[in-house]
């Protein structure tokens, strides 16, 4: 279990909590580059850490994300025209740049210097690995530009999606660094998902179904490693990636590309569960980039404009009890991506964690939890800039290797879990 | 599902909105032309405001002063407002309206004439005062009370 205030701590993320104030130091997924098409494009409403903002791009190219509602009448910028540099109100034509500062209040007399003593809040929006980025902190603690492989591979290497997950961000987290449930939520689709199937190291998961967990820290986050049997009596580890506070990355299957998970808060009941799939030393072959456009491995299929998965609870996730009971599905629920996110929003916007009763595999979230709850703290109190912000941390792999029983697997495997450019990742 | 229209248009999406000022204080320049608003500015100059100023023309072309008495020069004051406001009363002398309307125009500053008390003046007394300040005034108010220049500065963020 996990103390009420602890709970309260992690989960609220709206302007001037701790956990908000944390997130705020990231450069954080906003929405995908597909959002903003092309110049002069129609605004998107964006909601992060519960802030409500416009997202639009400019004449020139130009990414702008600012406060939705216009300085003058509070209405929404949404229904404003994206044109000539700027986004003008529909309302009494007040115009805005990508700062958010008002260039033209039509009622002035022209050259007044009026326009200047109004300005949206805004933030910064960079383009990266096909992803808009935003950093809603101080201006002076605004870290570097993130360095995650998957958003600096070639364009060819790497494709990102999005669904609107209907809980808090911590359900999401803590269910992407859950590795004892892949062998029951997930093993009917091992085998015949086209970004996990064919895997030498899937007999193993398959096969041994009471694997061993070790929790150990790294500089940015965790290494989660999962034991299970393999031949001649070596060990097939799985090693999980999580970085502070939202990234995961899920071990590799064969040459299949790397995946893996940020969940953004939105506001403390919803998130976006942003998915990237990669391959460090290949282009994505078409048949993986259809996989990623139908929904299938970590991805999930969702409504182009709202980015809702089409599976969700107004229709019961489309739960299957014939393929349940056929064993074709472990929960009824089709895909791993949805299959996740069907018992995390099964939980309610923010689970009560004082009732859990949590097992010793559940060690992973216990210690992210603690780590969490640390960096919280030292931020508020201290100051101390929270791990995850180093672009170190952001240069890491997941990985899947098979190893003596004898060998730590975070000595063992310590090259396999760097990042480095042109290298096969360490898979089985 | 609600479109998004809807959905953000309700009760429980209103509290998501940033709460950060959006604006800075405009320089507001509150200017008596007469007499009789005089009294009304003078008044209005004794309550705190965030950034308004309050002057005295009605001695136009004599001085012009502020409320401590200092003396103020018309042209450089309405020059470096965001905004001025005119106060006039119906039937009275608007002579310095033409001067702060020029300079204002010059520096493209906003302005806004406020005729107070016209319910018991006379159709003749309202109509002499507006036609001085409507060749300067980019809005023209006519307002029975005086006190509705406390709520027209208030919103104005004065």
């Amino acid at each position: 279990m996990l103390k009420k205030e602890h709970s309260d701590l992690l989960t609220q993320t709206g302007p001037g909590t701790p956990m908000g104030q944390m997130f705020r130091r990231y450069w954080i997924p906003a929405l995908l580059a597909e959002e903003l098409p092309e110049n002069d494009c129609p605004p998107v409403r964006v909601k992060l850490l519960s802030e409500r903002l416009l997202a639009f791009r400019d004449s020139q190219g130009r990414y702008g994300l600012i406060d939705e509602f216009c300085a003058h009448r509070g209405v929404s910028l949404w229904f404003g025209r994206n044109e000539d540099c700027g986004l003008r109100c529909s309302y009494h034509g007040w115009k805005y740049d990508v700062s958010g500062q008002c260039i033209d209040v039509p009622s002035e007399p022209e050259g007044s210097e009026f326009p200047r003593r109004i300005k949206l809040k805004n933030y910064p929006l960079i383009e990266l690995g096909g992803i808009l980025w935003t950093y809603m902190g101080p201006p002076e603690a605004q870290p570097p530009q993130p360095e995650w492989e998957f958003a600096t591979v070639p364009q060819t290497h790497t494709i990102s999606t999005k669904r609107l997950q209907e809980c808090n961000w911590l359900q999401g987290l803590e269910g992407g660094i859950d590795s004892s449930h892949v062998s029951f939520l997930h093993r009917s689709d091992l085998n015949t998902d086209p970004l996990f199937r064919n895997a030498p190291g899937n007999q193993f998961n398959l096969s041994d179904l009471r694997p061993v967990f070790e929790v150990v820290e790294s500089p940015g986050g965790l290494y989660i490693g999962a034991r299970r049997n393999a031949d001649n009596g070596n060990y097939y580890w799985r090693i999980t990636q999580w970085v502070i506070p939202n990234f995961t990355m899920i071990p590799p299957r064969g040459d299949h590309s790397l995946h893996g998970h940020f969940w953004v808060p939105i506001d403390d009941d919803n998130c976006w569960t942003w998915s990237y799939e990669y391959h460090p030393t290949r282009p994505l072959t078409e048949e993986e980039l259809t996989a990623v456009r139908e929904g299938k491995g970590v991805h999930a299929k969702a409504d182009p404009a709202t980015y809702r998965p089409l599976a969700n609870k107004d229709n019961d996730y489309l739960m299957d009890r014939a393929a349940q009971k056929a064993g074709k599905t472990f929960s009824g629920v089709y895909g791993f991506g949805m299959q996740d996110a069907s018992l995390q929003e099964s939980m309610g916007p923010i689970v009560d964690r004082t009732k859990e009763n949590l097992v010793p595999t559940d060690n992973g979230i216990i210690m992210a939890r603690y780590r969490l709850l640390i960096a919280v703290k030292a931020l508020a109190d201290k100051g101390v800039s929270p791990p995850g912000i180093d672009t170190t941390h952001q240069k890491v792999r997941s990985a899947a290797i098979i190893l003596p029983p004898d060998q730590p697997f975070k000595e063992a495997a310590k090259d396999a879990f760097v990042a480095r450019p042109a290298v096969a990742p360490v898979s089985v | 599902m609600q479109s998004e229209s809807a959905r953000m248009s309700s009760r429980a999406e209103a509290r998501f909105r940033i709460q950060e000022p959006n604006s800075r204080a405009r320089a507001i320049k509150v200017i008596a032309l007469d007499t009789a608003s005089e009294a009304i500015v003078s008044r209005l100059a004794a309550r705190p405001w965030q950034s308004a100023t309050f002057l005295s023309a009605a001695a136009f072309p004599g001085a012009t002063r502020d409320f401590s008495g200092q003396p103020k020069d018309l042209t450089i004051e309405a020059g470096t407002a965001d905004l001025v406001v005119m106060v006039a009363s119906p039937g009275g002398e608007a002579h310095a309206a033409s001067t702060i309307g020029e300079a204002c125009s010059a520096r493209r500053v906003m302005t806004t004439g406020l005729v107070v008390g016209a319910n018991p003046a006379s159709e003749e007394a309202v109509s002499k005062t507006l036609s001085q300040l409507r060749p300067w005034s980019l809005m023209l108010v006519i307002a029975d009370p005086d006190d509705y220049i406390d709520d027209m500065l208030t919103a104005l963020r004065a």
